[in-house]
């Protein structure tokens, strides 16, 4: 592990020599018990330490942060912008918002909490922490038009280590409409991120994940929320494309009525490992929980999808569900899937499925004796299959904008 | 089954027995291995296996990721061999048998007496750590189907122990089934000879009596090409405040067209209403579809123990293999659970279904935990996985811990579960024509258990379902 990192910390931005040292001791901890591995069970079937061992030779930190490329801004719909480069906030736009009702502020770093980590990429992250966003928005405010996060990764870039943290926060009955949309050049890094969502009573907030373009690069993201009265969350994962992707979600539903939904519809092909994690804690009655995930996994990709819900005695009248299905396309393919249920309240509505398989053949031949030839049919009926995702996604003009980057996804297995 | 007759039914079968035991020294050691060896005049290859176990004991730790958590066991504070003295010189036939032994087990209903027989089954009965009798030993020789303890097996079937013993469970699979392999005591052994299907029931009787001991029994069951065989095992154990370790290994063997059918209907004592005593119930069981067309069915109820933590297995090797699992657990009071299978895809066009249910009242907590692995040459595979659990009360857990894997694109595996409280409706329903609470109950969990019931031989059920009612009493209102 120490091979394996190259760090030098005069390549990090610290205000004082305290927060140095503070740094080195979260470094030190991290090195310690290292990347974690498939002994680790949230890491059962996704081993990032031998995946990182044998795609990366040496890992260094970064300070070149110079950047003199346009952005292509989406031009389908009007939004606000943020501006991500490499992992640093650059700027933002908030042109269509009234003054002063959408903060964005830099963040230094997360909040220096001393209290150990079990999660020991969240000490790497704090140790390496580069920095990153923060927002909020005010209460009563309802955004008038989506925030898109611009996430650009130079190609200068190669083995190294970006560690950044962003942090979230909807003041009451306030909504906002939030799209993260990666995309840049082909190097091959590693991305740690971690984001802190605060939803207060009634708050709502839409999350959507996309990606543009096929990318090399590795990417962790843990994202750990809490959820007051009447709140919703959803998130939309619509990442494929990356060579490691892992997404953990943990929220806790802490007051009655609110409620979280995550849907998800990748595609993935050659050599790409997709992990979705999540926990959604029922703390307390009434809550609804909902998540659907699609993988269509084609070549020797491998699709993961561990999920957990977990019901408070007191969490009475939960309704909670889960889904995963996958389609696999070619004898390479894997899924794995662990979902799991921990529930102490007994008037509750919990359940879950998961199926993984091939294609249905039936369906093949009935497409095929009507002149659709057999890659045709396929494509169809992929399209189909991860259909159920888009359809559920709100606002017409993201589903007519996903649609087009997902279609293009879909053509190329 | 009258409520009132419910309420007095605690646990009828933790009586002791007054019984002059023979048993080797307190702890786990080298000496006390040579000592069951001897006790049992094995062969030499025998022991120098149970060494080559406890060596490897040595540097094995005991698994600490399941969910019930217990004191740390202290292995030197147990008992490793405890015999009824009179079992000392085996006896030859029943009537030399202690009858206070016999008294136990007409107590607990076991038909020894062939004369007296009435169901038909077959019966090995192991107390403490011997087997006391075999019974219908005569129309099973006829037929050339070895069912006898397994300490006779070592003796008079060497060729077969050595070429099938550990060889599903290997002597370093872990830490419960090592321990096992290095002492244990008794147990049974059936060899079901080719293109023979056995004429009745085989049943094996398991009871812990002397305090203090820990109970390791070893089953070894062989289906030879195109055979067929239904196997019964029956558990229970005094009364008593502190908790007993029972740490069994069952290997099963079908070979090309055969089948084996296991059931087992589990109640071990669980311990009181506050959680004091019961048995630690560490099992490990696993089966082999070694040839092709073969098949493996486990059914389990298990209603005792105050720790039970077991996942009866496949091993799906053979083309067209099939693995079934049918599982209902019942926890009350303090009684804790983790149970569930494995059922690990490695030929082509394997099956596998799986029907968990699992009850949860008073302070219990109940987790299905399960693996379906289908394997990348397992092409044309198929599993199908159900697991529902019913909670009692908000003061007990219901959990689903699933591991699902899939590497190939031509199986299909599907897994659901739900997990809810009693219908009210179905509830106010029954109350409405006349049944009380607890009958409405009853009759309610035993249908939703009824997939799994009906998977149980005649003899069986009936008590299955007796034991799904008495196990959940006082849990309702």
């Amino acid at each position: 592990m120490d091979q394996l990192f190259n760090i030098d910390f005069k390549k990090i931005s610290s205000h004082s020599k305290k927060e140095v040292l503070e740094r080195k001791k979260f470094f030190e901890l991290f090195l310690k018990a290292g990347l974690p591995n498939k002994k680790d069970e949230n890491w059962k079937f996704s081993d990032l330490h031998t995946i990182i061992c044998q795609n990366f030779k040496q890992i260094q930190n970064y300070d070149d942060f110079k950047f003199d490329k346009k952005i292509e801004f989406i031009k389908d719909f009007d939004h606000n912008h943020i501006i991500i480069v490499n992992g640093v906030f650059k700027s933002f736009d908030l042109s269509f918002e009234e003054k002063d009702k959408v903060k964005i502020k830099n963040l230094n770093s997360l909040e220096s909490s001393s209290n150990l980590s079990s999660n020991n990429l969240h000490n790497l992250n704090k140790a390496l922490s580069i920095g990153g966003f923060n927002l909020e928005v005010e209460k009563d405010y309802k955004c008038k038009k989506p925030i898109i996060i611009y996430n650009y990764f130079a190609s200068n870039l190669d083995n190294k280590i970006i560690n950044n943290s962003n942090k979230i926060k909807l003041n009451q009955n306030s909504e906002l409409i939030l799209i993260e949309y990666n995309f840049g050049a082909k190097s091959k890094f590693f991305n740690n991120n971690f984001e802190k969502i605060n939803l207060n009573n009634g708050s709502s907030l839409k999350n959507f994940v996309i990606q543009k373009t096929k990318c090399n690069g590795y990417f962790y993201k843990n994202i750990s929320g809490t959820q007051d009265y009447n709140s919703s969350y959803q998130n939309f994962i619509l990442s494929s494309g990356l060579k490691f992707n892992k997404i953990e979600i943990n929220m806790d539903l802490e007051k009655e009525n609110s409620n979280c939904y995550i849907l998800s519809g990748l595609g993935l092909g050659n050599e790409e490992h997709q992990e979705i994690k999540t926990q959604i804690n029922h703390l307390a009655p009434n809550c609804k929980s909902y998540q659907k995930i699609k993988n269509v996994l084609a070549n020797d990709s491998n699709g993961v999808y561990q999920g957990k819900i977990f019901v408070k005695d007191i969490a009475q009248k939960t309704d909670a569900y889960q889904l995963s299905k996958a389609l696999i396309l070619d004898d390479l393919a894997e899924f794995n899937a662990k979902p799991e249920l921990e529930i102490y309240a007994d008037d509750v509505k919990c359940s879950h499925g998961s199926t993984s398989g091939s294609i249905d053949e039936d369906a093949i031949h009935y497409l095929m004796t009507r002149g659709i030839e057999l890659s045709n049919a396929k494509k169809l009926l992929i399209n189909g299959f991860l259909n159920e995702i888009f359809e559920n996604l709100p606002e017409q003009y993201i589903k007519t904008f996903s649609e087009k980057i997902i279609k293009e996804q879909i053509d190329g297995i | 089954m009258k409520s009132s007759e419910l309420k007095n039914q605690e646990y009828k079968y933790g009586f002791s027995t007054d019984i002059e035991n023979f048993k080797a020294p307190k702890g786990l050691s080298e000496k006390t291995i040579r000592f069951i060896s001897e006790v049992k005049k094995e062969p030499k290859w025998m022991l120098d296996w149970r060494l080559k176990a406890f060596n490897r004991l040595k540097v094995l730790k005991e698994p600490d990721w399941q969910k019930p958590k217990y004191p740390k066991i202290n292995y030197q504070d147990l008992y490793y061999y405890s015999a009824p003295k009179s079992m000392k010189d085996k006896p030859k036939s029943l009537d030399e048998v202690d009858p206070k032994l016999i008294e136990t087990y007409n107590k607990l209903g076991i038909p020894l007496n062939e004369q007296k027989r009435l169901s038909g089954v077959a019966v090995d009965a192991v107390f403490d750590s011997v087997s006391v009798a075999t019974t219908f030993k005569g129309e099973l020789d006829k037929k050339g189907i070895i069912f006898c303890p397994i300490s006779e097996a070592i003796q008079k079937h060497p060729e077969l122990v050595k070429k099938y013993l550990g060889s599903v469970i290997p002597i370093s699979d872990h830490y419960f089934a090592t321990l096992n392999s290095a002492v244990f005591t008794d147990g049974s052994f059936v060899y079901i000879p080719p293109n023979t299907k056995c004429p009745m029931e085989l049943s094996t009787y398991f009871r812990i009596n002397a305090s203090e001991t820990g109970q390791f029994e070893r089953t070894l069951i062989i289906a030879d090409k195109g055979s067929y065989v239904s196997y019964l095992e029956g558990c229970t154990a005094p009364m008593r405040d502190e908790n007993q370790l029972h740490a069994a290994n069952v290997e099963l063997i079908a070979l090309d067209d055969a089948e084996i059918k296991y059931s087992t209907v589990q109640n071990w004592y669980p311990g009181d209403k506050d959680g004091v005593g019961g048995i630690y119930n560490f099992v490990t069981k696993r089966g082999a579809c070694r040839g092709k067309n073969s098949k493996i069915s486990w059914t389990q109820v298990e209603t005792g123990s105050a720790i039970t933590w077991k996942y009866p297995s496949c091993i799906l090797q053979g083309d067209n293999s099939v693995g079934e699992f049918y599982s209902i657990a019942i926890t009350n009071n303090h009684q804790k659970a983790d149970t569930g299978t494995k059922m690990i895809h490695l030929g082509k066009n394997t099956r596998s279904k799986i029907i968990s249910k699992g009850i949860s009242a008073g302070k219990a907590d109940n987790t299905y935990r399960g693996l379906v692995d289908i394997g990348a040459k397992a092409k044309n595979s198929r599993n199908y996985t159900q697991c529902d659990s019913l909670l009692m009360g908000n003061k007990c857990g219901a959990h689903t811990v699933p591991y699902i894997k899939n590497k190939n694109s031509s199986s299909t595996v599907e897994h659901e579960a739900t997990t809810s409280k009693i219908n009210e409706d179905q509830l106010f329903y029954c109350n409405q024509r006349g049944l009380n609470q607890e009958e409405a109950v009853s009759l309610i969990v035993n249908g939703f258990c009824k997939e799994v019931l009906q998977q149980l031989p005649m003899e069986f059920a009936v008590e299955a379902q007796k034991l799904v009612s008495i196990s959940l009493e006082g849990s309702v209102g």
